[in-house]
């Protein structure tokens, strides 16, 4: 299947979905992919296997040890790293053009071969109970727990543990659950994007080739029960000593999924609300540009999946100082927003940035693989790339409206961390 | 699509388009000037994508700050986007409305040695961005209110930095290592500077710096280049040059004279960092010393990578050759895992220069560097947001043929270049030491 217009080619192998774009970038690779296989396929307790073991594929195989595995990259200049998901495995890399077939392999080997050896598990333990115990100093990422657990509950995929139990689960993690682990990962729902100096169908004969030697892994995405939790405005306040400012998130779960004609409106509806526009986005015009409450204040959709609802979020940094004035106000203009922000003209002009900002946003290796491979995983047809502005233009205000009112703007959750100032 | 409607052979002082003239060409970026107002002008043409970018750089950054203004050059660049003569909320016509609704990726930042203010937008807008630098160039409508209101949103930034032992270490590190070059301040400014320094000094630092004699416009992309050079002429062609000089900063750091060490206890992760002073970016030892940044760490099998996070003494590591246009600092930092000492880290670190002052680098570390660093040349040139954020640095830094040349050089470093320069830079007596120590256990 070909998109000619804008030079991407796709072959469908299996399960495997593989696309390649041919850019005038010399000398540059950019590889995005990813298999089935996550912490949404294993018990609770063993959640944090996926992120100690996806830093361990590279550490040694059946035939190779970690060095010449590393060397071997680091000989050619290439870089490859992975990393863990609720669903899937992610990897990313670059090279040079002549290596790419040779990265494809060692993706293919470290997926189906790595053979966490003992002092590997071990010393990769340790890593991560030290990154562990730094994030409990980490006023954003405190903060965005602390949200997850107030607008998911408890079973939810979305719900997020407490650094302490991550710590516990983290600790027993042993390295049989390793092996298990990468038994998921094979070719069951393989998607591979490749952007760069490539020629696109010589590439993905030479992907598919290597790639349909992996063995067939877990093929399907684990059922998602919808969340339990209600609504509500309750907030959480962390304290964390020496800190300069607070990390806030405010939000709430909502209640379908990224295949839902909801979806789409609803991220247009984010991106006016909260984009990274001083003009286009009502919060950082207001809360930054008018107020001066804030470097930086965004609203997103985060953790929706095919099977799994996901939250909208806001995310901002306050002063202490400010703190109870800066939520007040933000409180205050999602009314206004909802009031009168939500205007045929803010709409176009939403509309016209994110279609221009899509074109943009192909113009790197990165952002074409990473475009392609969303497609891929979102199991779109490859004419999406095209697609997707028409998509955006026909949005109406009617369906703007009707999105927002999946969203529980009168009841949503507050966390923040940060040294709060006594009173 | 653009076509490129200039090519064959130019020779200095050659004009293209009255007005303009060319002045040189290196690796496929072509130098003019506006003879007006000696603007200087970088085309770099790629019609490969239906998008372009274009960077204004301003060869001013916290290097011209002095005691009292530090952090009016970061200042200024917020201020910048509150419109300008011809581009204004009251106007209904402001900068951000109208380049957002164009989807373009805007922005600014600013460093020690320049300011830069850039749009990549569809090929189709780039006269607009052309016209907005232009205007904002010389008519900046900044007023104390606007300063009022932009000076928490700075101050958050700031704090925003503060809530990350590194950086907050790094500042120190810096403060400690230059005493009378204005490296001293960090590039935000201190927190009491950033708060109160008047809005006549901030009219004063735009009046004495932002002059067309002064920046480099670069445009990079699908462009056609007599309508860029139409729109430049028109646009920056209304600009004089600045009547008065441009002030220059002749500061100079003293010679270090021995190892400065810093301690900053803050609740917060522990790290060490280790700084050395090396010369400015056009140096003949830089490549040789990128070289050795690149083996000492670039990626896994990076001599710190072993030894820190292999090891598991460290959650990570950054090592910066960085290259700037006056004396800078060759640095590595280290965030500790919990259970390691400071000593320990500083012990580990030092082994490894040791270990390459004494006995060099294998030619297996040389051929990995020199490789690596043609995938990050590479990359360098990766759409226009790449393009000009490298090519920005290299014009900061004094040469923009730098961008083209340093692949090159770093081709021809040796194992014995690697191996003298660490000899050289890597000593004691040219080393500032700081410990970011958590203070509640």
């Amino acid at each position: 299947m070909e998109n000619e217009r804008m030079n991407i080619t796709e072959h469908e192998k299996g399960p495997m979905r593989l696309f390649a774009a041919r850019t005038a970038a010399p000398d540059v690779v950019t590889i995005e992919g990813s298999v089935l296989g996550g912490y949404c396929m294993l018990p609770r307790e063993r959640t944090m296997v996926p992120r100690i073991a996806t830093g361990l594929l590279d550490a040694g195989t059946a035939t190779k040890t970690k060095d010449e595995l590393r060397g071997a990259l680091a000989s050619r200049g290439a870089s490859l790293h992975f990393s863990p998901g609720g669903d899937r495995t992610h990897f990313s890399a670059t090279c040079l053009p002549e290596d790419a077939e040779f990265v494809f392999k060692l993706i293919r080997e470290c997926l189906s071969e790595s053979s966490f050896p003992t002092s590997e598990v071990a010393a990769q333990k340790k890593r991560t109970l030290a990154e562990l115990e730094e994030s409990k100093r980490d006023t954003s990422q405190q903060a965005l727990y602390a949200f997850s657990r107030l607008v998911f509950d408890r079973t939810h995929v979305n719900y997020a543990d407490t650094t302490e139990t991550e710590i516990e689960r983290a600790a027993k993690a042993t390295r049989k659950d390793m092996t298990n682990f990468r038994s998921l990962l094979g070719q069951g729902g393989l998607v591979l994007a490749v952007a760069g100096d490539v020629r696109a169908d010589e590439i993905l004969t030479k992907a598919a080739t290597v790639f349909a030697k992996l063995p067939g892994g877990t093929a399907q995405m684990t059922q998602k029960a919808p969340n339990r939790k209600r609504p509500s405005s309750e907030e959480s306040l962390i304290s964390i000593a020496d800190k300069a400012t607070l990390d806030v998130y405010m939000g709430a779960s909502i209640p379908f999924t990224y295949d839902s004609p909801e979806y789409l409106p609803l991220a247009v509806l984010t991106s006016m609300l909260g984009g990274n526009g001083l003009s286009t986005a009502h919060l950082m015009r207001t809360i930054r540009e008018r107020d001066g409450l804030t470097y930086g204040i965004y609203a997103s959709l985060a953790g929706f999946g095919g099977l799994s609802e996901g939250a909208l979020r806001i995310q901002a940094t306050f002063s202490p100082a400010t703190f109870e004035r800066a939520v007040d106000t933000t409180r205050k203009e999602i009314r206004v927003f909802l009031d009168s922000g939500m205007t045929e003209e803010a709409l176009a002009a939403k509309k016209d940035e994110l279609i221009g900002r899509y074109y943009v946003g192909l113009s790197t290796t990165r952002g074409l693989a990473g475009t392609l491979h969303k497609i891929g995983v979102e199991g779109k047809p490859l004419g999406y790339a095209d697609e997707y502005p028409d998509l955006i233009r026909a949005i109406t205000l009617a369906d703007i409206k009707n999105a927002a009112s999946y969203v529980p703007f009168d009841k949503l959750s507050l966390a923040a961390a940060g040294t709060f100032i006594k009173k | 699509m653009a076509t490129k409607t200039i090519g064959g052979t130019k020779k200095s002082g050659d004009s293209l388009v009255q007005g303009i003239s060319f002045v040189q060409e290196l690796g496929g970026i072509e130098e003019y000037r506006l003879d007006s107002n000696g603007l200087r002008i970088l085309l770099i043409s790629d019609s490969s994508v239906p998008v372009a970018g274009c960077m204004v750089t301003y060869h001013v950054g916290s290097r011209n700050e002095a005691v009292g203004h530090t952090g009016a050059t970061h200042l200024l660049e917020h201020l910048l986007f509150k419109g300008s003569e011809k581009f204004n909320a009251a106007k209904g016509s402001s900068i951000d409305m109208l380049l957002e609704r164009k989807g373009a990726a805007m922005n600014a930042s600013t460093s020690f040695d320049r300011t830069n203010y850039y749009e990549v937008l569809a090929s189709s807008e780039l006269p607009l961005a052309i016209e907005i630098e232009a205007d904002r160039m010389r008519t900046a409508l900044f007023t104390e209110s606007n300063r009022q209101s932009e000076m928490p949103v700075v101050r958050n930034e700031y704090e925003w930095y503060e809530n990350e032992s590194w950086a907050a270490l790094e500042k120190e590190i810096w403060a400690a290592a230059y005493i009378a070059h204005p490296y001293h301040h960090p590039i935000i400014g201190w927190k009491s500077d950033i708060e109160n320094v008047p809005i006549e000094r901030l009219r004063k630092f735009y009046d004495d710096f932002y002059w067309p004699n002064n920046a480099t416009l670069t445009i990079v992309g699908s462009f056609d280049t007599l309508t860029v050079f139409a729109a430049i002429r028109t646009h920056f062609g209304v600009h004089p040059a600045s009547q008065e000089p441009i002030p220059t900063m002749y500061t100079e750091e003293p010679v270090q004279e021995g190892p400065r060490r810093v301690v900053l206890k803050r609740a917060g992760n522990p790290v060490v960092s280790i700084a050395h002073k090396i010369p400015s970016a056009l140096h003949a030892d830089m490549p040789a010393l990128l070289v050795l940044a690149s083996v000492l760490y670039e990626d896994k099998t990076s001599r710190l990578y072993k030894a820190f996070i292999d090891s598991a003494l460290a959650t990570d590591i950054m090592v910066s050759c960085n290259q700037t246009r006056d004396p800078s600092l060759f640095q590595t930092s280290v965030t500790l895992a919990p259970s390691t000492p400071h000593q320990k880290a500083e012990q580990v670190a030092h082994k490894e220069y040791e270990r390459i002052a004494n006995d060099g680098i294998s030619s297996a570390e040389l051929t990995a560097a020199k490789r690596a660093a043609r995938v990050y040349a590479a990359r360098r040139k990766d759409g226009p947001y790449a393009l000009l954020s490298a090519i920005n640095e290299d014009i900061a830094s004094g040469d923009w043929t730098n961008f083209v040349r340093l692949p090159g050089a770093i081709e021809g470093v040796t194992v014995r270049d690697v191996k003298r320069v660490a000899q050289t830079y890597l000593v004691d007596d040219q080393m500032t030491v700081g410990w970011f120590v958590n203070a509640v256990a």
